[in-house]
C-alpha cells in the first residue's frame, strides 16, 4: 500500500511538471523564454527531489530490512 | 587475405575517460537537464503554435494543414533563374508528391503532435534518447526543406543529447523509468520477470530451463 501511494505520488508530481510546463508556455508564448524556463526548470527539479526522497524512504529501505 | 581477418576480429574499442565522463557520467546530469529543457521548451512552444495556438495548422474551420501545404508549395518551388531551397531532387519529389496527394491534411497533425510529444518527453526526461532523436528527425527534414531558422542549433543539441541519453534523462523519469524497463548495463525490474520466462536464455544470459544433476 505505501509502496502504490509513492508510486501515485511520483506519477502525480511529473504530470505536474507537464501540466506546468504546458501552462506556462501558454502564458508567455514566445514573449519571455528566460522567465518561462525558471518555473518549468524548478518543477522539474522539484518532482526529481520528490522522487529521490520517495524512493529512499520507501523502495530502498524496504530493500534493506 | 589475411590482413582482412586481422583488421576486423572482434575487438571492443573504448572512448577516453573524458568522453564517458561527459556523456555517461550522472555528475553531468544537471548540464544535460538544462540543454534537456532548453531544447523541450522550444519544441513545446513550436508544436503549442502548430496544435493549439492563433494560427495552428489543425482543428480549424476549414481543411486541416493548409499552413503546410503553403510551406510545401514554397520549398518545392523552383525558379525561373536560379536554384530552389531544396538542394536534392529526391526530397523535392517526395514534398510534391506529398502535396500533390493531400497529404498535408494528416501530416500536419503527425508534425504537430511529434513536436508537442518531442517537447513534453524531453521537458520530462521521458524516453530522452528517443525524443531526441524525434526532434533531431524533424530538425533534419525542415533542414532539407531548406528551412535554417532555429532549425541547426536544435539538431547539434538534439545529437549531443542523443550520445548523453544515458544520464540525459537521470534528472527526470528517465531516473526510474529505464531501470523499471530495462537497459543495456541492466535487466528491468518490470521485464525480468517475462526474460525469465523466455524459452532459451533467461536474465543475466543464464540458460533456462530445468537444472540438470551433474
Amino acid at each position: 500500500m505505501e509502496k502504490t501511494i509513492a508510486l501515485l505520488l511520483g506519477i502525480l508530481a511529473w504530470v505536474a511538471v507537464g501540466a506546468i510546463a504546458i501552462s506556462v508556455v501558454n502564458a508567455w508564448r514566445d514573449d519571455n523564454q528566460v522567465l518561462a524556463f525558471l518555473p518549468i526548470l524548478a518543477a522539474v527539479v522539484a518532482a526529481w527531489g520528490i522522487g529521490e526522497v520517495v524512493t529512499a524512504r520507501v523502495f530502498t529501505a524496504g530493500e534493506e530490512k | 587475405m589475411s590482413f582482412i581477418s586481422t583488421s576486423f576480429k572482434k575487438q571492443e574499442l573504448h572512448d577516453p575517460g573524458f568522453l564517458r565522463f561527459i556523456f555517461g557520467n550522472t555528475a553531468m546530469a544537471p548540464l544535460w537537464m538544462l540543454a534537456r529543457l532548453y531544447l523541450g521548451y522550444q519544441w513545446l512552444i513550436a508544436g503549442s503554435h502548430k496544435l493549439w495556438g492563433g494560427d495552428r495548422w489543425v482543428a480549424v474551420s476549414g481543411p486541416d494543414g493548409l499552413p503546410l501545404k503553403g510551406f510545401w508549395e514554397k520549398a518545392t518551388l523552383v525558379p525561373a533563374s536560379g536554384k530552389g531551397q531544396i538542394s536534392y531532387d529526391w526530397y523535392r519529389s517526395f514534398l510534391t508528391y506529398m502535396a500533390d496527394n493531400g497529404w498535408y491534411h494528416w501530416f500536419a497533425w503527425v508534425v504537430a503532435l511529434g513536436e508537442v510529444t518531442v517537447g513534453i518527453c524531453l521537458i520530462l526526461g521521458v524516453f530522452t534518447g528517443l525524443a531526441a532523436l524525434g526532434g533531431a528527425t524533424l530538425n533534419f527534414n525542415f533542414l532539407l526543406a531548406g528551412s535554417a531558422s532555429t532549425n541547426p542549433v536544435l539538431f547539434v543539441l538534439a545529437i549531443l543529447i542523443l550520445f548523453g541519453w544515458k544520464v540525459a534523462g537521470w534528472i527526470g523519469v528517465d531516473r526510474w523509468l529505464l531501470p523499471a524497463l530495462g537497459t543495456p548495463w541492466q535487466p528491468g525490474v518490470m521485464t525480468r520477470g517475462v526474460e525469465d520466462h523466455l524459452p532459451l536464455v533467461g536474465h543475466h544470459g543464464r540458460p533456462a530451463g530445468p537444472a540438470t544433476a551433474t
